[in-house]
């Protein structure tokens, strides 16, 4: 979920923070930069039904940037990443770390402390 | 004086009109279930202006056959009925302007000029685009909606026989009388395969059947 209400800490790679198609075309664009909506389907491989609802919510969410744009008459979204990756990395971190913190208080930095230490 | 008591001195005062009134309460209360049960947000909104009608017919009436002198929950309920009839009404009347707010609807004329010309020669309906990536069309009061999603994804063809898809649906409800209409919000599901029908072989006519069958392979069953 894009609110990180919810974490899968046994799915892979990003998937543990979103869902599969949130994580698809959040790759792409991060690789990409801008891209328009058959861009991203074409890219991700995911056909348009799946992936509009999803596009929209990234929107919502303020994960994605998307305009308008008229060309030769014809009407199309571009979509632009909010949050380079390296930002969004920190933003998660950052989030589950706190979390950490509030439930378990000085233990959790404890223990962070010797996880840096280790590498 | 207790419930039960009131509905029986009802009985009482109605005396041989009693079960047409009840009838009609029933109707008014189970459409009201079942404005409750839909999902889609207009056929709920209209199931219920349905009970409200009803639900006018059986205190008017009541009101008229009454053997006794009126009682004040009488009156009460009669202007609460009144009242909210005139609101629900109200609501379905600007059900498209409800819809421009909500969605934050613009003008499709603004970014595609024809699409409002193309529209102009085929009924009185304005044009409007909505922030979506999911291709969608419809039409409510006097307006259509189109998802930005499905501008994208039709080409120009296709996207004229949504269009009058669409008009077809609102010149068909502008000239349905106010009576049909509302006997049509009770029994609506019946015959709504039949209307779509209708205004696909208008689109057929207006746009070609080629434009439509392509527009309805790329967006199947999105605008209705």
């Amino acid at each position: 979920m894009v609110k990180l209400d919810q974490i899968n800490i046994s799915n892979d790679g990003l998937t543990k923070f979103f869902s599969p198609i949130e994580a698809a075309i959040l790759r792409a664009l991060w690789s990409e930069g801008e891209m328009t909506t058959s861009e991203l389907t074409g890219k991700t491989n995911i056909p348009l039904t799946s992936v509009a609802g999803t596009l929209d919510r990234l929107v919502k969410a303020g994960y994605t940037t998307r305009r308008t744009e008229t060309v030769n008459g014809r009407v199309r979204y571009v979509y632009e990443p909010v949050l380079s990756e390296e930002e969004a990395a920190s933003e998660i971190t950052t989030k589950i770390l706190d979390s950490l913190v509030q439930a378990f208080g000085p233990l959790a930095v404890e223990n962070f402390s010797k996880y840096s230490d280790k590498k | 004086m207790n419930i039960f008591g009131e509905i029986t001195c009802y009985g009482q005062c109605l005396r041989s009109w009693a079960p047409i009134v009840a009838f009609i309460v029933i109707i008014s209360l189970s459409s009201v279930a079942t404005s409750l049960m839909l999902k889609d947000p207009k056929k709920r909104l209209q199931t219920f202006a349905f009970a409200q009608v009803s639900g006018l017919i059986g205190v008017t009436l009541t009101y008229y056959l009454m053997n006794c002198s009126e009682m004040l929950s009488m009156y009460l309920f009669f202007a609460y009925q009144a009242i909210s009839t005139i609101l629900i009404f109200g609501t379905l009347r600007y059900y498209d302007r409800l819809m421009i707010k909500r969605l934050e609807a613009k003008p499709a004329g603004s970014i595609l000029k024809w699409t409002q010309e193309y529209v102009d020669k085929l009924t009185s309906a304005r044009v409007y685009y909505f922030d979506s990536a999911f291709p969608k069309a419809f039409a409510a009061g006097r307006s259509i909606f189109v998802s930005i999603g499905l501008l994208e994804i039709l080409d120009d063809d296709e996207l004229k026989a949504v269009l009058a898809h669409e008009a077809w649906h609102i010149r068909h409800n502008s000239r349905m009388p106010f009576l049909s209409r509302l006997a049509l919000m009770a029994f609506s599901s019946s015959s709504e395969p039949e209307l779509e029908e209708q205004a696909d072989r208008f689109a057929a006519k207006v746009a070609g059947s080629a434009a439509l069958f392509s527009a309805r392979n790329k967006v199947d069953k999105v605008f209705i």
